[in-house]
């Protein structure tokens, strides 16, 4: 049914896809690069706050914050490892070191920690809930929609106001003519894969609070989820990936509401479809950018 | 001689014939069980690998929806192996007119093979005029798609449960012939007409097209023999593991042949079969050392995962380092001379996409 | 100041430059002219960093930067404007030029190019807070170049900066560079109009297939060349 309760969830899921997004496009719009290990970056920030709530005594926050840098690092570190000595060489590679660094990661905290299951402690403000108007919304939602605007808030800033945010911008539209004005490639790159993993961070602080535990594989469905919403976006541009974020949740959650029950576990299947869609119909996405075209004359 | 002169242009495949048949040999008369499965799921990957090679080789794409077409393979296949009362057996949800469907093996393969052709035949023909960028994501989307599609459609493939109860029927040797006719006929794809123009769109897109190349039809074809190929991977698949889920054709299964296609050289069909061949080696070793970990017993969680990330680095160094594979785009050739392939400029082997 | 010694450069397999060797000093002007296809703007991404020579020796003012890459190129001084213009269409005229002066520190020295270029540019000034893709073609040649300019560049690359804008907007073009000319910046022009380029140059070099064929004075290049029957068989369009 839709209601209150129905489009605060709705706009809460949207919050969190539209972040999840970013994270995708930002690289890709400079690299063309779809950053296969994006998911495992969640799963980064999943277990980290996995190993502090079972072992220190430290307070949500911080352990939230330490999520975040870990995920940024690893992504960091990806990069500087894996993806820049092959980034010379040609797109194609560079999808499949995105492919392995995902499978490394995996099998990684398959190897470290465990196949297992990990149960993450999470603050009790997780699981309560405030009324408003009349129905009950779980302040993780909340938090997810003012967390999403925060986020928001501060990259426009970075974006607009900063010469490096120009920088990242003028990457996305044209890589090479940035690097001829001068502005170094690696710092461009480094940047963008930080964003990306902070991104991540803040994400799995969120998606784990649904589930409460975090496994090897956790980074998977929400890769796919920054996919579809990015593809949505059009691929290019940070507005289409928060859009796209958006509409994807949207899209979703009415499919879970008028979608007969058998056609329901396919929703992923459809999601995938409309992927395929798109980038046949209209690759450039559902978002219209006001400078795709040129005056003549 | 008249014969030699003949024979010349299958040199390659002769050569590759020659050392499957080598390994497939010594497996025979060594004789250990676990030798013989290891072997037989080689040649069995190494289908999956050339027909892997034979799209993405030639037309220089990235294709994520191989491993996708192998389990509509494996599935269409055992649909029509399996007696009806075995299929009962294992699936009683199943749909009746599945149930009734009984084939020998060898026509089950085929119907297997030739599901995952028409499959792809229909759906990909839009794709294939997709830039290189958005075909590789469309090839990720459809991996997906026949994922959740076998994980969900319960009737027909016992959803995410084991479909079991499949007959065994692919032996060392029926895996060999399987590899051996694969090898022919992805080489001469290569060496095809057809093969040879898809190239030219790999190498230099407009400067095809201005010669009449018609690259959506040419990769459309690739696509499409690929398939094929991989349900024959997969229907031979199924019958050697007798009960498999749709989770044995996901990311994993993709990441390992993908890693033997890359590893070995994705340019030439002697790099699928050397890759195929060093991966094998290289994921038993490790498996064993893995196995001998679990058993001592010193890491009380279970040392898993040890192959995949020792893969996962040595298929990155080699994209850092020898991003054209071990061979290099070479194929085997007698007698044995460094020769890069004419149409193909030094650079253009690692750069496929500049 | 920049001097290219059989300098070899290759697109994959196929070789684009054969060997070519050319001088500008400092305060020169001087084209490469040429049909499509002769290597010209493969000398200038050459130069840039954009592309790698594979044989040969690229020197600027002394020291050697063949194989370098783009930005260091920039640092050093080297300002190319590439064929189309690329100016980034997402950002607005002033963050265009904001880029522009990246390798430059200071703000005092951003604000007096910027005060330049708005005397040279004045439509930048008016649309200075406008997206880049929404500029007209004159427009964003213009931006480009002024972009260029802001670094304070020693070495000005020029790629086909007259093509496909309208007659007025050309000679508005020329007239530009031979300002700057004017005031001794050096400028290497890749030109396919070869009448108004051989009117503000100092000396050309005429290239065909990766190599070149004649270089000289504008006056030396008319003798020797049949440049009636290069011009006749470059000769444009006028665009509409």
């Amino acid at each position: 049914m839709i209601n209150l309760e129905f489009i605060i969830n709705t706009i809460s899921l949207g919050s969190l896809y539209a972040m999840l997004a970013l994270g995708l496009v930002i690289i890709y719009g400079i690299l063309r690069l779809v950053n296969f290990a994006y998911g495992e970056l969640i799963m980064i920030g999943g277990y980290t706050m996995f190993l502090l709530t079972g072992a220190t005594p430290l307070p949500w926050l911080v352990i939230s914050f330490l999520a975040v840098a870990a995920a940024m690092f690893t992504s960091l570190f990806t990069e500087l490892v894996a993806f820049r000595p092959v980034r010379e060489k040609s797109l194609t590679a560079m999808l499949i070191t995105s492919f392995a660094v995902s499978t490394l990661l995996q099998n990684g905290a398959l190897l470290i920690i465990s196949p297992r299951a990990r149960a993450v402690t999470l603050p009790q403000l997780f699981q309560t809930s405030v009324m408003i108007a009349g129905t009950s919304v779980p302040w993780r939602n909340i938090l997810t929609i003012l967390t999403c605007i925060a986020t928001l808030v501060l990259l426009t800033m970075l974006l607009r106001y900063t010469v490096l945010g120009i920088a990242l911008r003028a990457a996305a539209d044209n890589f090479t003519m940035t690097r001829i004005l001068g502005v170094p490639a690696n710092t461009v790159i480094s940047t963008a894969f930080a964003i990306s993993g902070i991104m991540a961070g803040i994400v799995s602080i969120f998606w784990i609070g649904r589930s409460a535990s975090v496994t090897p594989t956790i980074g998977a469905p929400p890769l796919l989820v920054a996919f579809v919403a990015t593809v949505i976006g059009g691929m290019r541009s940070l507005t289409g990936a928060v859009v796209g974020g958006f509409v994807y949740a949207t899209i979703i959650s009415l499919l879970g509401v008028f979608l007969p029950p058998e056609l329901m576990e396919f929703r992923e299947a459809f999601m995938f479809v409309f992927v395929i869609i798109i980038l046949l119909v209209r690759p450039q996405g559902l978002v219209r950018s006001k400078t795709s075209v040129e005056r003549m004359g | 001689m008249r014969l030699s002169n003949r024979l010349k242009p299958f040199y390659t495949p002769l050569l590759l014939t020659a050392i499957v048949l080598l390994v497939a040999v010594l497996t025979e008369l060594i004789s250990m069980s676990l030798l013989v499965r290891i072997v037989t799921v080689m040649f069995v990957s190494l289908i999956l690998v050339l027909g892997l090679q034979l799209f993405m080789g030639n037309s220089g794409i990235l294709s994520f929806a191989h491993i996708g077409f192998m389990g509509i393979g494996a599935y269409t296949s055992v649909l029509f192996s399996m007696t009806p009362a075995a299929k009962t057996l294992a699936n009683p949800e199943m749909y009746p007119f599945l149930v009734t469907l009984h084939l020998p093996f060898l026509p089950a393969v085929l119907m297997g093979a030739l599901f995952a052709t028409f499959i792809a035949a229909v759906i990909s023909f839009p794709l294939m005029r997709l830039s290189d960028a958005a075909a590789v994501i469309t090839t990720f989307a459809l991996l997906v798609i026949s994922h959740v599609v076998l994980v969900h459609l319960d009737r027909v493939t016992n959803g995410p449960r084991t479909l079991f109860g499949v007959d065994f029927k692919t032996t060392l040797w029926t895996s060999v012939v399987f590899a051996v006719i694969t090898i022919f006929a992805v080489f001469m794809f290569k060496e095809s007409r057809v093969g040879l123009r898809l190239r030219a769109t790999r190498d230099d897109a407009y400067a095809a097209a201005s010669i009449g190349i018609n690259m959506v039809v040419m990769r459309w074809l690739a696509f499409t023999a690929s398939a094929f190929l991989a349900g024959i991977g997969g229907a031979l698949w199924a019958h050697f593991i007798t009960s498999f889920s749709p989770y044995s054709f996901y990311l994993t299964e993709t990441f390992v042949i993908l890693a033997m296609l890359v590893i070995g050289g994705p340019y030439s069909v002697s790099g699928a079969v050397v890759g195929t061949l060093v991966v094998t080696a290289t994921r038993e070793i490790l498996r064993a050392i893995e196995n001998y970990i679990n058993i001592l017993q010193v890491f009380p969680e279970g040392f898993f995962g040890f192959t995949e990330v020792v893969l996962a680095i040595v298929l990155i160094l080699i994209l850092v380092f020898r991003p054209s594979g071990i061979m290099g785009s070479r194929e085997f050739t007698w007698p044995p001379r460094s020769r890069k392939e004419d149409y193909l400029g030094a650079d253009q082997a690692a750069n496929p996409n500049q | 100041m920049l001097e290219l010694e059989k300098v070899h450069a290759r697109y994959g397999a196929i070789t684009a430059l054969r060997g070519i060797s050319i001088q500008v000093s400092n305060g020169e002007l001087v084209a490469l002219l040429g049909v499509n296809g002769a290597g010209k703007s493969t000398t200038l991404a050459t130069i840039a960093g954009v592309m790698h020579p594979w044989q040969g020796s690229i020197l600027f003012e002394g020291e050697p930067i063949a194989g370098k890459s783009p930005e260091q190129v920039a640092r050093l001084g080297i300002s190319l404007v590439p064929e189309g213009r690329d100016i980034f269409p997402s950002l607005t005229v002033e963050e265009n030029l904001r880029l522009g002066a990246y390798t430059r520190k200071e703000k005092i020295e951003y604000r007096r190019n910027l005060e330049e270029v708005f005397d040279l540019f004045p439509v930048l000034k008016e649309r200075l807070q406008q997206p880049g893709g929404t500029l007209s073609g004159g427009e964003q040649q213009q931006l480009a170049i002024a972009r260029a300019l802001m670094s304070n560049p020693r070495l000005l690359m020029l790629d086909e900066p007259s093509l496909g804008l309208a007659p007025a907007l050309v000679d508005q073009i020329f007239e530009l560079i031979a300002r700057l000319h004017q005031r001794a910046v050096t400028i290497l022009l890749v030109e396919q109009n070869v009448e108004r380029t051989l009117e503000i140059v100092d000396r050309a070099y005429l290239m065909n297939t990766g190599l070149i064929e004649i270089q000289g004075t504008p006056q030396e290049l008319r003798a020797k060349a049949d440049i009636e029957g290069i011009y006749m068989g470059m000769r444009r369009q006028p665009d509409s």
